[in-house]
């Protein structure tokens, strides 16, 4: 219902009153408007941003990078750093759900299990995880394990906190209905718990991926060796702010992907929400 | 409590069992209270029922809402714990729910992550006893064919109330508790839900007790109607329905059945204005 309100909103303002150009058209001309922004910005000195670069630069660097020449001063290409920085987020997440979905669905059905775990998992909450970094240099035997560690507890609490608050908000409707047919307590779990929990399990996952990519360039800043936010916080030591804002570019792009991914998975595995 | 401590499951005798009827299926209301809350707001939704459902009947349970008719049924679905008092089918007491007494509500249960026919093959599946084609025979008896593979949210409201009827039906119970099951429905929809059920219910025999407001589909539909008072909620009247069967809606045109309106009517307005004058004095 609310959904056809908003369309109506939407179409209202969208207007079949005011011709529009057409969304790919408009989409174009949001990115040509951020970087006539952009140069602005450099070109005036605005917020101080003389001292970084404008697009124009930035393109060349860019289409180099693409073209594959090797960064800063190491040999690794874009590509390269690109890949160890997804394979860090990848490799973080796929644990993290690993361990945050199962521990979810425990204490969200388990009181028991939610009065041990659940305070201990409170406290660390809080910790941003970055603040992670010291400890997984510490105890973690090499550089990479030690990022992808930090990145791990990034995803973790966004898709531990969501599966908990699923599993609690499951109705209890369906529980009956379920047991009225002969459901043991097994089957309830495994036919109404989980995929009734499925789709703030999901919403959990694309929080959690957010915050991966977010960890993933900070720890990597600090310790990371390569991978994307190495090479940024190297260009920034090395003044090449050309590539500072490849880097940044590589980020946005591969979230963006991720981001995706997450969404049309989730979307395929709910499709039984539709209501249309 | 107490006062059953004396008597096991096995040594009660207050109703029919299968052992002296060969039918299954009965349900016995003994003394039942339910008292929601009872620190807090302590509200008493059922005082002191006693009604006995015979195997295979039909009774309509009729009363103004809010009345504690829910209340009941959820008690001998087993969602609730009585109070006070107690439950018996087939003598035995019950606790918790079972595939032996299917339960259907006004707004839908069907599990909307999976298909109709997962749907309707889910009490099946929960005891290894899914028969190839079986699901596909009662949607198809039930006007789905064509659906089995579609989710709930994709079903009109009827089409969606047929699927979890569908879904009991494929489960054999021998009790069909029944809340107010075709309130939501449009006119010609309940009508067309009404003629199915009753004739499901002429056909297998099982006990069903269906939870109304409309007088009209209780006698149209039932052996016996009981009427509720108002809330704390207690057996006001039986009305027994001497008219045959098999019935169809057109027999809501016969005098018989607007005496027996009448009647129903009745007694429900009485319960209706006390019900208004306690609220008033509230
Ligand atoms: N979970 C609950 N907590 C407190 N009061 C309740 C609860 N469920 C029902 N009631 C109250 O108990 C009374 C009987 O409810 P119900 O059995 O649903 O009536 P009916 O089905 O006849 O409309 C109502 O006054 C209702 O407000
Ligand atoms: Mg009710």
């Amino acid at each position: 219902m609310s959904a056809s309100t908003i369309d109506q909103i939407q179409r209202r303002f969208e207007g079949d009153t005011v011709p529009l150009p057409g969304k790919r058209v408009r989409q174009v001309l949001s990115i040509v408007l951020f970087f006539v922004l952009w140069a602005a910005l450099v070109r005036f000195g605005i917020l101080g941003f003389d001292k970084f670069v404008g697009p124009e630069t930035t393109l060349v660097a860019l289409v180099e990078s693409l073209a594959g020449a090797p960064m800063t001063e190491g040999g690794e290409t874009l590509y390269e750093h690109a890949a160890f920085s997804a394979y860090r987020v990848v490799v973080a997440v796929l644990i993290a759900m690993g361990i945050a979905i199962p521990l979810g669905l425990t204490i969200g059905t388990s009181r028991r299990w939610e009065d041990a775990l659940f305070p201990a998992l409170e406290v660390f909450r809080p910790v941003p995880p970055v603040a992670w970094v010291p400890i997984a240099l510490l105890l973690m035997p090499t550089f990479r394990s030690g990022v992808i560690f930090v990145v791990f507890i990034g995803a973790f609490f966004p898709i531990l906190v969501n599966t908990i608050e699923g599993v609690k908000t499951v109705e209890e409707e369906y529980v009956q209905a379920a047991a009225s047919l002969g459901a043991e307590s097994r089957d309830i779990f495994r036919h109404v718990i989980i995929p009734a929990t499925l789709p703030s399990i999901i919403t959990g996952v694309s929080l959690g991926v957010g915050l991966a990519w977010i960890t993933v360039v900070a720890a990597e800043m600090i310790a990371g060796g390569v991978g994307i936010g190495y090479i940024i916080f190297q260009a920034y030591r090395l003044l090449q702010t050309e590539v500072v804002a490849v880097g940044m570019i590589a980020i946005g792009v591969l979230g963006y992907a991720s981001a995706a991914a997450v969404h049309r998975t989730g979307h395929y595995l709910t499709r039984w929400e539709e209501t249309e | 409590m107490s006062k059953h401590d004396s008597t096991t499951d096995d040594s009660t005798t207050a109703g029919p069992t299968p052992e002296t009827t060969g039918k299954t299926g009965a349900i016995d209301i003994n003394d039942l209270t339910k008292i929601y809350d009872p620190e807090g707001e302590h509200v008493v939704a059922v005082q002191d029922m006693d009604l006995s459902v015979g195997a295979e009947e039909f009774v309509a349970l009729l009363g103004p809402s809010g009345c504690g008719k829910s209340t009941v049924l959820e008690c001998i679905a087993g969602y609730l714990d009585p109070t006070d008092g107690e439950v018996l089918v087939d003598g035995n007491r019950v606790s918790k729910p079972d595939p032996k007494r299917g339960v259907v509500f006004q707004e839908n249960r069907l599990f909307p992550w999976k298909t109709i026919k997962e749907n309707v093959e889910f009490g099946p599946r929960m005891h290894d006893s899914i028969e190839e084609g079986r699901a596909e025979s009662i949607l198809d008896e039930m006007g789905l064919d064509g659906f089995e593979e579609a989710y709930p949210s994709g079903l009109s409201g009827g089409m969606q109330q047929r699927a979890e009827l569908a879904r009991l039906l494929a489960n054999d119970p021998d009790i069909m508790l029944m809340d107010e099951p075709f309130s939501a429905l449009d006119a010609l929809t309940k009508e067309i839900m009404q003629k199915k059920l009753l004739e499901v219910w002429e056909r297998d025999n099982r006990t069903v007790l269906f939870i109304t407001h409309d007088v009209e589909e209780a006698i149209l539909l039932a052996d016996r109607v009981v009427v509720m008072t108002a809330r704390p909620g207690q057996v006001k009247d039986v009305i027994d329905v001497d008219i045959e069967r098999p019935r169809d809606p057109e027999v809501v045109t016969t005098d018989r059945f607007t005496e027996l309106r009448e009647r129903a009517l009745s007694v429900i307005r009485e319960e209706a204005e006390r019900a208004l004058e306690q609220e008033d004095g509230a």
